[in-house]
């Protein structure tokens, strides 16, 4: 169910955003901004604890929040009942957003942000694909032609984010 | 790679990332030396055949075969016998020429290239030329000129990866050429 997956540098600023549907991108590039946030505050959290693979991963990052989102208006209003009136009811999706994030221990981060409404995914299906974010993400800095720091292009990255982000929805 | 055969399989392994890794750090080296991607071919073929010529040595001391009657007994040797020992992999056989004198070799897997994805501005890159240099400096020490190239390649896309090998003749006993 992920609709969008980003890894974020140790410098903060985002190597690879894919997010699906892709006309709600402006939003999840601020959603996983913010995610930033918190992601910090529980990696200063850890303190000196040294890290293992359990702790790698963050878990949830954020309590569950409701959008609404006009893909016709790309509007991003909350909700309430009177905007029911001013806009086509078959228009109306709402999403339930769960953030989930995992940072490696050379800081990079990875923010999967998934829609809840079909299925709770559970735990152990996030971090099996958190997982592979992360295997494939090494294959990426394996890539003699990959200069760290640089945005991922490699096309088998974006082949596994797509059938993760396929086999979902 | 050449080092006494009393090494178990495990540390082979262990080494098998460091050689891919460091190959790979050879060739973005010679990129962004040359910035020209048939000097880069041209400089590993060089590489390779330095390698190729020493490593004959390495490769008749440890096997233990004795001369090949033809072509096609050196193309079976250097498939499942020199491969196999120094990159742990048994290419085929495939695609003789009706003359007998071209082969291919067909590699499931280049260990050379393991996690490597050409960008697009080497698109003229054949990444693992040294392995042609070392096929052609080996047979060159066995008194037979070949040339070697890559007809196929995983990293343009294709399915597998082609080695073709041509006879071209047999040499008369001298020095090779030498490092230019």
């Amino acid at each position: 169910m992920a609709v969008c997956i980003a890894v974020i540098a140790k410098e903060n600023y985002p190597l690879y955003i894919r997010s699906v549907p892709v006309q709600n991108e402006l939003k999840f590039h601020y959603t996983v901004h913010t995610s930033l946030d918190v992601v910090e505050e529980k990696i200063s959290a850890v303190g000196k604890a040294m890290a293992d693979q359990r702790e790698l991963y963050l878990g949830l990052l954020y309590p569950t929040e409701d959008y609404k989102v006009y893909p016709s208006h790309m509007i991003i209003v909350y909700y309430t009942p009177v905007c029911i009136f001013f806009l086509l009811i078959e228009n109306i999706l709402l999403y339930r957003h769960t953030r989930y994030g995992y940072v490696t221990n050379s800081k990079v981060k990875f923010v999967i942000v998934v829609d809840s409404s079909n299925t709770s995914l559970r735990d152990n299906e996030i971090r099996s694909m958190f997982r592979k974010l992360h295997n494939s993400f090494t294959d990426v800095m394996c890539n003699p032609f990959y200069n760290p720091g640089d945005t991922i292009q490699s096309k088998a990255f974006d082949s596994m984010v797509s059938a993760m982000m396929v086999q979902a929805s | 790679m050449s080092r006494q055969s009393n090494r178990t399989t495990d540390s082979k392994k262990m080494n098998a990332e460091l050689f891919t890794l460091t190959y790979g750090a050879l060739v973005t080296q010679l990129c962004k030396d040359y910035e020209n991607d048939e000097e880069v071919n041209k400089q590993l073929d060089k590489m390779g055949y330095n390698i190729g010529v020493r490593l004959i040595e390495d490769f008749l001391a440890r096997s233990s075969v004795g001369r090949c009657q033809d072509f096609r007994e050196t193309a079976d040797v250097i498939a499942k016998v020199a491969f196999k020992m120094y990159l742990g992999i048994t290419p085929s056989v495939t695609n003789w020429s009706p003359a007998g004198d071209e082969f291919s070799l067909i590699l499931e897997s280049n260990p050379l290239v393991d996690f490597v994805e050409l960008p697009d501005n080497h698109s003229s890159l054949v990444y693992s030329n040294l392995l042609c240099g070392v096929l052609r400096g080996a047979l060159e020490m066995v008194q037979m000129a070949v040339a070697v190239k890559f007809s196929q390649d995983t990293l343009r896309g294709d399915n597998v990866t082609e080695i073709r090998m041509k006879f071209i003749k047999r040499m008369e006993e001298n020095l090779p050429a030498g490092d230019e």
